[in-house]
């Protein structure tokens, strides 16, 4: 029987992928934090490891280079569990001897005995679940497909079931952040925050919940980065980290409704007449598979306008010949574009100044110099809402 | 349309890394380069740091001989949109110690009033030169930049 190591800290996370591991006739064991982990793995002598990379005590990547100095453990499958979003340390995983790096989003129990499978040859032993003898192979895969469903099904409901309490206890945390008055409690009400969003992501990832796994990615993402860098907490960060929050409860409440879970495809339009900031800007939507055109003219900008749909629309203020404002104003007189999301690109010190974008139509600011992370948040607020909650 | 690159469900390994030079640098010096950014923008990719390291070069040089020229010419709102232009590139890649002598540059352009714009320019130019240095230290060692010897 193939042995299998998961090092998790989100309890219900470890336990789902450990049942349907074991349920698949393969032996398991859990641990909750790095140093259990290799302790455990001395003893146990796992054939593979599952390994979160956001861990306490010790991370995910210290882990994996403690692993590989073990000769016993240096050819071990390490498959890693990580954030999209985070991909410094997914090139971290990568250096220290990760085996495989699989997205947390879109990584059901199924998903993940097929990785084991493909991973690990000779895979598990008979399963424990019922079997037909001599039933053809047809109806044994019906069979197999059905409980996989209500297997599903099953995490699906107990997840939206604990989704008010969830948020709650997010808004709380929110609040608590927000009446932060010194940089000492701030880091950790945004530690806390963090943690519990990334519980959300694994959870909502088990649970096939694809967009709400995506968004708490992305704001995992960045409440990282703002736990780590602090001086990159400001108006700005924070009222997208408050603007998420808020929007994760929309999400939250619609649950499993809507046909599909995935990131809808949107078109995006983004006018800077710097290349270097447009670069920036269309890497930042890339993150979240976001497609863009750019334009560096503001009145070339206004003829694609013209001629085309656009879900969201990114305009620098200062540009030469129109200032963003001023487009703004134009695009609001075109019928397609009435209420078309526009998102300011503006400098810090403007930013408590919104008289102008408010005037100009726009929906919301982002301020220069951005952390892409933020960027890359925002857009997927504005398309997931304009999807999911047309304007009235 | 761009392409869409990332968000795999398997992720693949990624190309060779340029190092943050954080770890041996003295502590309480600010760095010309946050090159934190420069990696996240890049993802790592030394290819694409040289890349968008050499477009910088190249446009803050032309923008830096435009603002001389405003300077002395003393035409304040060429100066402002010259230094907000170049100061919003510099930002977005990091170039802590640089941007805010562009915003002073600026923000005396935007007054019509510039009374310490050449010293300031000045500075701007010098602390450019330290940017090239320490980029082609950070990049190549062994060779300098493409563009990075003119400024």
């Amino acid at each position: 029987m193939k042995k299998i190591l998961i090092i998790e800290d989100d309890q219900i996370v470890a336990n789902v992928y450990r049942n349907k591991l074991a349920v698949e006739g393969y032996q398991t064991e859990a641990a909750l934090d790095g140093e259990t982990g290799l302790k455990m793995m001395r003893t146990f002598q796992p054939d593979a490891i599952v390994l979160d990379l956001i861990l306490p005590k010790m991370s995910g990547v210290e882990v994996i280079r403690e692993i590989r100095s073990e000769a016993n453990f240096s050819k071990l499958p390490i498959i890693v569990f990580s954030n999209t979003y985070l991909t410094n340390l997914i090139q971290d995983a990568w250096k220290a001897g990760a085996t495989k790096c699989v997205s947390k989003i879109n990584c059901p129990p199924k998903a993940l005995l097929e990785l084991m499978r493909r991973t690990i040859s000779g895979g598990a032993v008979s399963p424990a679940r019922p079997t037909t003898d001599g039933a053809p192979a047809t109806q044994s895969a019906r069979f197999t497909s059905e409980a996989d469903a209500e297997f599903q099904a099953e995490l699906q409901k107990t997840f939206i079931a604990s989704l008010p309490a969830t948020l709650a206890a997010l808004r709380a945390g929110l609040q608590s952040l927000i009446k932060s008055d010194t940089e000492v409690t701030r880091l950790k009400h945004i530690h806390e925050l963090y943690r519990r969003v990334h519980a959300v992501n694994g959870n909502a990832g088990i649970a096939g919940l694809v967009q709400i796994a995506h968004l708490a990615a992305a704001l995992e993402a960045l409440l990282k980065e703002l736990y780590e860098k602090p001086k990159n907490i400001n108006t700005s960060t924070l009222r997208t980290v408050a603007a998420t929050v808020d929007f994760l409860g929309f999400l939250f409440e619609r649950g499993t409704r809507g046909d599909k879970q995935e990131i809808p495809p949107a078109s995006i339009l983004v006018v800077d007449d710097e290349v270097i900031s447009r670069r920036a800007i269309i890497y930042a939507l890339e993150k979240a598979q976001l497609q863009s055109i750019s334009v560096e003219d503001p009145n070339d900008a206004f003829k694609l306008l013209s001629e085309n749909q656009f879900d969201l629309v990114f305009l620098d203020v200062d540009m030469p010949g129109m200032t963003g404002y001023e487009l703004c104003t134009k695009l609001r007189n075109l019928p397609l574009h009435k209420k078309t999301p526009v998102v300011f690109i503006t400098g810090l010190s403007d930013f408590d100044n919104r008289t102008s974008s408010m005037m100009a139509g726009g929906n919301d600011f982002i301020a220069k110099p951005f952390l892409f992370i933020e960027l890359t948040v925002k857009a997927l607020i504005h398309v997931l809402r304009g999807k999911l909650q047309p304007a009235q | 349309m761009n392409k869409n690159p990332i968000n795999k469900n398997e992720m693949t390994p990624a190309a060779p890394t340029v190092p943050s030079p954080k770890a041996d640098a003295p502590a309480v010096e600010e760095l010309p380069v946050e090159m934190d950014r420069l990696n996240d923008l890049t993802e790592g990719n030394a290819d694409s740091i040289r890349e968008l390291v050499d477009l910088f070069f190249k446009q803050t040089t032309q923008q830096l001989a435009q603002l001389e020229a405003a300077v002395r010419a003393n035409k304040a709102d060429d100066v402002r949109r010259v230094a907000h232009s170049c100061a919003g590139a510099s930002a977005t890649l990091g170039m802590t110690r640089f941007v805010p002598l562009l915003r002073e540059l600026e923000k005396q352009g935007a007054s019509g009033a510039l009374t310490t714009a050449v010293q300031v320019y000045e500075e701007a130019a010098r602390e450019f030169k330290l940017i090239q240095i320490f980029l082609a230290a950070q990049l190549n060692p062994a060779a300098p930049l493409p563009g990075a010897a003119h400024s």
